[in-house]
């Protein structure tokens, strides 16, 4: 083990930081540190220096644009994640209690309010069943002989009732009744005493708001992978947690090629908690896998060749949350366990436990955390110990003696204030003697022979602090990689470092970042916007794990990087060395359209390459029109999915145009994208569709009729057929469809911005005269247009008084673009065309006719169809009305005074209930 | 409106520094440089009294975007220092000192050095503790262009010696550089910190000139001084010139001893062990056995031949002449719960019979000793061996056999 001859200069300090600061924006850029001179000889003339942070470095490029799933889906009944405005207070009271009290203000009044409504057994059982005899809640009196010992009560429940309405009455005032009788009853009437209940309440607010500015179970990371026993096999296993409350444990066999894939089913091993962590060792040709779970810890043993079996050694029960396991890698079947209550144990399947330490004291200075760290060392008997202060090293043989301080929170490593350790890793695999320790603003790397000054420091600039770090050692003279992975932002950020050895330790090439989940977002087909919400939510859900595998192929390098989420989902990215590569990219500047290294756009016949240089043909012609094409995003039925025509893969390949500043690639491989689409099939099948959190419940009128009874019997229509078709041309063509008149297909290819309905509001129409500006022409028209208008409105008063019924207020719906959805869902059904947001009367020819007419076919509002459809009698006259709508003037809804409308345009809830419990079909939609 | 406006605009100038970090980490450098030249307008309204301002972002980022931009050179490079330089008092020598290690880094010597005395004789702005390191940091590495520039005329003195007319002006040149250097370089290490480069630069000046006193001063100094950080080079650099001026044994061992107690798995201690070995005291040998006992504890040597042959030989020795196996004992007990799943497993044994016979052959001796021949290592690599028709290993499996009552005294 060679020390560095010279180490770069220095200069030391002891004592608490002194820099003040936080975290600065950029930091990390622009400095070399240090320099030292490198090897020079005593003749030669030139002295050359190197610097401590070097610029140039290895450059691993990302071969695609984005992550990509890895895995199916998790099949987790995922719940959304708490947010702020769930627990604290956001009334005028929150603005008065931050003014006095500093730090949260917690809402634990909502969360009782919320306690004793739904579980008032549990809350008030015991004094509601003595006392119900005695409290009379009639609006009778009491009688006579029951006075003694009943008094009513109803008084009080209206008091109680009043009370809502008068919620949001600047005057509200407590009831003196009320008041007396939560003053009398305060101390005897709750099951569990008021005032402690509320402090545990209170006090687990403020751990769950504690957990959501910075969690710190899952440090370390659940993912693991274990490389196969010969280096050259292209497979190796990955460990990591699944199921729905992620307490499954896998083991999964991975086939590495251009993209990473499972082989066989994983082992499966279901778990008694919340799988937190998965840390994984190789010490005599066998893997070693800890897994810790708040209460639990487990460890289980992998053979080295491929296909065995894992087997499941011992499991430890703590009576405190496990916040460490580490595994040696010295010694077979030795782990590090660390418990919040402060205490460290040394854990050997065959010896048991083994106490090192007991401090529920902090080790340098105080800190509130109860976070414990322990992770081994270059000599096997010695660990590492950390909490958020620091680490000390401490032998095993003689842990009260033996103790090194190794890294300080402090001016020893020139810290800012309020820098914490986030996470400490043992990086043997680089160097013996070497250890990474991440804080929120910088990562170190310290060397245990030059203990309490790092030999490496660089402000890493993350925005969440990593949790999650990963070292793929590089062969000598190569850099090492190092992976650090945040969990709440999921940024993950890959380093390159030299040295330890002979030469200082020191940073080569400048930092990257990698693809996280949420950026292939928009990689995704398009979906129906509360889809493409819910899909969003789900990438976004903080990372929970990282690991990475180094291939070697010939000349090539790639590194292979997996990615888990909190929802089990893991997605991977590859990297590839830029030298060995046949086609080196420009580093990214100008993104080309041309496909990336992905093999299969080599092959002539597959057709996106095709469709790439088309795109690009278009681009140059700068048409409009371009934009959007490559917008075009067709939903599909499911069940149509089997039997997919080709364009339609092809039109999903194109992505929307760079709306961002990010540049990126435009084109997926398709590999890639038959994987996002696969991905996100099973994601809607698996992880089912009602129970939508964030559906925004609406109101609004009550359904008119049920699906069942507007379905024909006969299948898909003529027309529905025809609508298909055209569809699927419009397509082809790349074209689209203007209006679903069907003579007119072939006529405009241009969508003009849709006209609005003629005169809709008169301001709108104003403006847009005054915009184009012929303003003047505008009030000319205006002024005859009222003449002629008032006569029609009269006319038309007059019709309608004779008609004098019906609900003809859903026509107003068509208008708005909120309800599009729901109402198109219920009327495609029926087997007319959907709508495009031209106007409703263009939109709709009649079903049957080819030639279309203005005015819906008789024979569908005929009352013999209708009684065919099984339509009852009292509401054939509704139906009929409902359909009349479409043919009536263009001018009638404006008429409609526009708070009316505006009520009327929200859907029932009942109509969108009753279409998700349809098998729900995702509908072709376009031009939005 | 005002206020919104302010806030607008604070919100627009981080989004752009978002994009550029952005574009950076991504190392699109064409893009940041872009997005830089938009950012660079927010040094207008520069009232913030964060921590870290706009002007030293600019600074941080347009020199990272000039190192790796495809169309930048030096000459841009020196440009946007100077403009940096300008911008702000307190951060000026730092500017200079990273200009300079640019220059440096870029074979640009002789700028470098005019750099740092333009940036040494900089007398603004008020007195910090910061700012006197800085100071500090910016002599010593001028110091150490003095010394290099120095140790070039040496050379050519060195070199010309033979020749009688050698002028007296590259003498006193090199003289005039030992000055500079040796002033600069003198008060950088006397601040506590880890100045490897510097005190050897220094120490090499002084035992040039013949001052070995002024540096064993220095170098003892540096090594034991406790406000200085437990730097193991500190503690060779002493050894090595203790071992340059024909010191003592004594001398060598007891600072060999201070470095294996600080750092137990340090290369020297191979030579410290064979020089315990060789001592005719029985203390010495007994420290060279807890020696490589150590160093062999650690994982860095654990395929080590060289340790292994070591620890081999000793413990040949001391089995041979049954002096003192209960050194061997003593070692042995706090390892005999470990090292044989760390050095002495089945596996072990096929890797480094299969990797490295040598070392199979060493680690083989020293299991078969202390474990006896039942142990898995050594009967794997003893049978092995004799497969292979190797002498060695018939001579090996003898002579454990013969040693069996020594390994029943260790376990036993």
């Amino acid at each position: 083990m060679e020390f560095p001859a010279t180490l770069f200069p220095s200069s030391f300090s002891t004592g608490p930081p002194r820099d003040e600061g936080g975290p600065a924006p950029a930091a990390g850029w622009g400095e070399y540190g240090q320099v030292l001179e490198a090897g020079r000889g005593h003749h030669q003339a030139e002295t050359r220096f190197v610097p401590r942070h070097g610029r140039t470095g290895e450059s691993w490029e990302p071969a695609d644009v984005a992550a990509v799933p890895f895995l199916p889906p998790n099949a987790t009944c995922w719940l959304p994640l708490l947010a702020p405005q769930d627990i604290l207070y956001r009334s005028f009271l929150h603005r008065k209690l931050q003014a006095s009290i500093s730090g949260p203000a917690v809402d634990f009044t909502k969360q009782l309010s919320h306690f004793f409504v739904d579980h008032p057994e549990d809350a008030f059982g015991s004094l509601g069943c003595l006392l119900h005899k005695n409290f009379h809640l009639g609006d009778s009196g009491v009688k006579r002989e029951a006075r003694d010992n009943t008094i009513r009560m109803t008084a009080l429940m209206e008091e109680i009732n009043r009370l809502d309405a008068r919620r949001g009455c600047p005057q509200k005032y407590l009831a003196s009744r009320l008041r007396w009788f939560s003053h009398l009853s305060r101390d005897w009437l709750f099951e569990v005493p008021i005032g402690l209940l509320a402090d545990c309440v209170h006090e687990e607010l403020l751990l769950q708001w504690a957990g959501l500015l910075f969690d710190d179970g899952p440090t370390g990371g659940a993912l693991a992978w274990l490389p196969a026993e010969d280096t050259g096999a292209r497979t190796g296993r990955l460990v990591y947690p699944g199921g729905q409350a992620m307490n499954h444990l896998y083991f999964q066999d991975v086939v590495l090629k251009e993209l990473p894939s499972a082989r066989g089913s994983p082992a499966e091993f279901e778990l008694n908690g919340r799988i937190r962590q998965v840390a994984a060792a190789r010490t005599n040709g066998e893997d070693f896998v800890g897994v810790r779970s708040d209460y639990h810890c487990g460890i289980w043993r992998v053979p080295g060749r491929t296909g065995a079996a894992p087997t499941p050694l011992q499991v430890i029960r703590t009576s405190m949350p496990a916040s460490c396991l580490t595994v040696s890698p010295h010694i077979p079947g030795e782990l590090a366990v660390c418990t919040q209550s402060g205490s460290t144990y040394l854990w050997n399947i065959e010896k048991g436990l083994q106490r090192l330490r007991h401090d529920s004291q902090t080790m340098f200075f105080r800190d509130h955390s109860p976070w414990r760290w322990c992770d081994f060392t270059a000599h096997p008997r010695v660990l590492s110990c950390a909490d958020r202060t620091g680490l000390q090293c401490l032998d095993a043989r003689a842990p009260e003696r033996c103790q090194l301080d190794l890294f300080k929170v402090g001016e020893e490593a020139s810290c800012q204030q309020g820098e914490r350790v986030v996470l400490p890793m043992y990086l043997g695999r680089a160097h013996p003697s070497q250890h990474l320790v991440t804080t929120q603003f910088s990562m170190y790397v310290v060397d245990e022979r030059l203990p309490l000054v790092p030999v490496l420091k660089w402000l890493h600039m993350m925005k969440a602090p990593p949790l999650f770090a990963h070292l793929t050692p590089g062969d000598p003279g190569r850099s090492h990689k190092l992976l650090l992975g945040a969990s709440r932002t999921q940024e993950m950020m890959l380093l390159q470092y030299q040295g330890g050895g002979q030469l200082a330790c020191r940073l080569v090439g400048p930092p990257q970042k990698l693809h996280t989940i949420t950026g292939c977002l928009e990689h995704f087909p398009t979906q129906l916007p509360h889809r493409h919400c819910l899909l969003q939510q789900r990438l976004g859900i903080p990372a929970a794990g990282l690991a990475a595998v180094l291939q070697k192929h010939g000349p090539r390098e790639s590194l292979l990087v997996f990615q888990l989420s909190e929802a089990g989902d893991i997605f991977c990215q590859r990297l590839t060395h830029e030298v060995a590569q046949p086609l080196a990219r420009t580093s990214g500047d100008k993104p080309t359209a041309a496909p990336g290294s992905s093999p299969l756009f080599e092959d002539p016949a597959s057709s996106p390459q095709h469709l790439g240089s088309e795109e690009e043909k278009e681009e140059e012609e700068e048409d409009e029109q371009t934009s959007y094409l490559s917008n075009l995003e067709v939903m599909i039925n499911e069940e149509e999915d089997g039997g997919r025509p080709a364009f339609l893969e092809e039109a999903e390949l194109t992505q929307e145009p760079c709306a961002s500043p990010q540049p990126s690639p435009v084109v997926l491989s398709e590999a890639v994208a038959l994987r996002y689409r696969r991905w996100l099939k099973a994601l809607s099948k698996r992880c089912g569709e009602p129970p939508w959190p964030s559906c925004p419940t609406t109101c609004g009128q009550k359904r008119l009729f049920t699906r069942e009874e507007l379905q024909t019997q006969a299948g898909p229509s003529i027309l529905h057929q025809q609508a298909r078709q055209r569809m699927h041309q419009a397509m082809r063509e790349g074209g689209r469809i203007q209006c679903w008149d069907l003579l007119d297909s072939q006529s405009s290819a241009i969508l003009k911005p849709p006209e609005p309905v003629e005169g809709p509001d008169s301001l709108s129409a104003r403006l847009t005269a005054a915009w184009s500006g012929d303003w003047s022409q505008w009030w000319e028209e205006r002024t005859s247009f009222y003449r002629t208008q008032r006569q029609r409105a009269l006319r038309e008063r007059r019709r309608r008084q004779k008609r004098a019924r019906g609900r003809r207020s859903l026509s107003a719906s068509f208008t708005s673009s909120l309800t599009y959805q729901s109402e198109l869902s219920e009327l495609s059904d029926t087997g007319l065309p959907p709508l495009s947001p031209t106007p409703p009367q263009e939109g709709f020819p009649p079903r049957g006719s080819p030639p279309p007419s203005p005015v819906p076919d008789e024979a569908l509002l005929s009352s013999q169809s209708l009684r065919i459809r099984g339509i009852p009698k009292e509401r054939r006259k509704t139906l009929r009305d409902y359909l009349g709508v479409w043919t009536e003037s263009p001018l009638e809804p404006p008429e409609l005074p526009s708070s009316q409308v505006s009520q009327l345009c929200i859907p029932s809830s009942q109509s969108q209930l009753s279409s998700a419990s349809q098998t729900r079909r995702k509908r072709p939609r376009m031009g939005f | 409106s005002s206020h919104e406006h302010k806030l607008n605009f604070g919100k627009s100038k981080e989004m752009c520094l978002n994009f550029i970090q952005d574009a950076m980490l991504q190392k699109q450098w064409n893009r940041a440089a872009e997005f830089l030249t938009f950012y660079a307008e927010a040094l207008e309204k520069d009232f913030s009294r964060d921590y870290m301002g706009p002007s030293e972002i600019i600074w941080r980022i347009g020199t990272e975007i000039l190192c790796h931009h495809s169309h930048s050179g030096m000459k841009e490079f020196n440009s946007f220092i100077e403009q940096m330089k300008t911008f702000g008092v307190k951060r000026y020598l730092k500017v200079c000192l990273e200009h300079s290690f640019h220059l440096l880094c870029n074979g640009l010597v002789d700028e470098a050095y005019q750099n740092l005395s333009l940036a040494e004789s900089w007398r603004f702005g008020e007195h910090t503790a910061i700012r006197d390191k800085e100071i500090k940091l910016i002599q010593a590495y001028k110091g150490l262009l003095d010394y290099y520039s120095w140790s070039k005329q040496k050379n050519i003195l060195l070199e010309h010696d033979e020749d009688e007319f050698e002028d007296l002006s590259v003498e006193q040149e090199m003289h005039s550089y030992f000055r500079k250097a040796a002033v600069n370089l003198k008060e950088i290490i006397k601040i506590p910190g880890v100045w490897d480069i510097f005190v050897k630069c220094y120490v090499d000046l002084l035992e040039f000139y013949g001052d070995d006193e002024e540096a064993r001063q220095v170098l003892s100094e540096y090594a034991y001084n406790s406000k200085f950080p437990a730097n193991p080079n500190a503690h060779v650099y002493f050894y090595q010139f203790l071992k340059r001026h024909g010191e003592s044994k004594k001398s060598l061992i007891s600072a060999l001893k201070i470095l294996h107690d600080l750092v137990p798995s340090h290369e020297l201690m191979i030579n410290f062990n064979t020089m315990l070995q060789k001592s005719k005291k029985r203390k010495n040998r007994r420290l060279g056995l807890q020696v490589i006992f150590a160093v062999l504890d650690y994982a860095g040597w654990k395929e080590n031949v060289k340790a292994w042959s070591c620890l081999a030989r000793q413990v040949k020795q001391i089995v041979i002449s049954d002096k003192h196996p209960d050194w061997i004992e003593q070692e042995w007990d706090s390892r005999k719960d470990w090292w044989p799943a760390f050095h002495f497993s089945h596996y072990l044994a096929k890797k480094n019979w299969q990797e490295n016979k040598s070392l199979s052959y060493e680690k083989a001796l020293v299991a078969g000793i202390i474990l006896g021949k039942d142990c898995k290592y050594f009967r794997y690599v003893s049978h092995q061996g004799c497969k292979a028709q190797a002498k060695k290993f018939r001579i090996l499996k003898k002579f454990v056999n013969k040693h069996i009552p020594v390994h029943l005294r260790i376990s036993g």
